[in-house]
């Protein structure tokens, strides 16, 4: 891995690293809220919302765009696609694997077989 | 395990569905017995140094790999179904005897049947539930996406 990536990973769970900031992912992967919506459940000061909130945009797991008065908050889809490499890793596992298991199986058949052969002969 | 294909959950579970001139009793084998399990269970340079096999429900399903660099990976589950020629279910979030582990990864389901051609088998892996996280709002990162990056991190660290 390089340090960059790293990096992000540090970051990422950083930010999945308090409840709080957990809650708001929860709620973001809902849908997008506005960040008076996203303060309603939780009982503290704006300017300690707001700070979680750019600890999720740092991370790249959070979005946010302000139209007139209103900043809305978003998840970024792209953020999770590590997730998404992760099963095509695994996938590409187990097909190389089934690979390797086949090829191995034909070569045990054929072995076998001619063993068979062999003994016939004698 | 009988719901296992309605268990399924694409964007947590794996099907690789497979057709092959082989006999299954053969396929079986390579399964099932160490000596024929070791050569292909992993992907060369890395080797896999150690098998140990008790083919019944509870009974251990366990392989050591070695990576090029020397480091080795143990890998410890037992089975939970086995039925001769035709299906084998193991996991790793039980230990031999059904002892829950501490870190269960996942639940590999193989069947093979005849086919008109040979054989036709079906690998499928089921991953930790994704569900958890619904479930547990607080330990939801905990539960269910973050075992997902934990899993990456820890596979990306193997592969530096």
């Amino acid at each position: 891995m390089t340090n960059q990536s790293q990096q992000h990973l540090d970051r990422l769970f950083h930010a999945l690293s308090d409840s709080t900031r957990r809650a708001i992912v929860m709620r973001l992967s809902e849908g997008p809220a506005s960040v008076t919506e996203l303060s309603k459940p939780f009982e503290m000061a704006m300017p300690t919302l707001l700070q979680h909130i750019r600890v999720l945009e740092d991370s790249g797991l959070v979005g946010t765009h302000k139209a007139g008065r209103v900043r809305t908050c978003e998840i970024k889809q792209e953020a999770f696609a590590a997730t998404q490499t992760w099963l095509e890793k695994q996938r590409s596992i187990w097909e190389s694997r089934l690979d390797r298991f086949e090829a191995y199986a034909a070569s045990l058949h054929a072995k076998e077989n001619n063993h068979g052969k062999r003994k016939i002969k004698l | 395990m009988a719901n296992a294909k309605s268990n399924f959950d694409p964007s947590l579970d794996l099907e690789l569905i497979r057709f092959t001139k082989l006999p299954r009793a053969l396929l079986w084998r390579c399964w099932t017995e160490p000596e024929h399990l070791m050569p292909w269970f992993c992907p060369v340079p890395w080797k896999t140094i150690e098998c140990e096999i008790d083919l019944r429900p509870g009974g251990v399903f366990s392989s050591t790999m070695l990576s090029p660099e020397g480091e080795k990976f143990p890998n410890m589950g037992c089975y939970l179904e086995v039925v001769k020629h035709e299906k084998l279910v193991w996991t790793d979030a039980l230990l031999p005897g059904y002892r829950p582990s501490e870190k269960p990864f996942m639940t590999a389901v193989l069947t093979f049947e005849d086919h008109p051609d040979g054989t036709k088998y079906v690998a499928r892996a089921l991953h930790k539930s994704g569900e958890d996280r619904k479930k547990h709002e607080d330990m939801g990162f905990e539960h269910g996406w973050g075992t997902v990056w934990e899993q990456l991190l820890v596979y990306a660290a193997k592969m530096k």
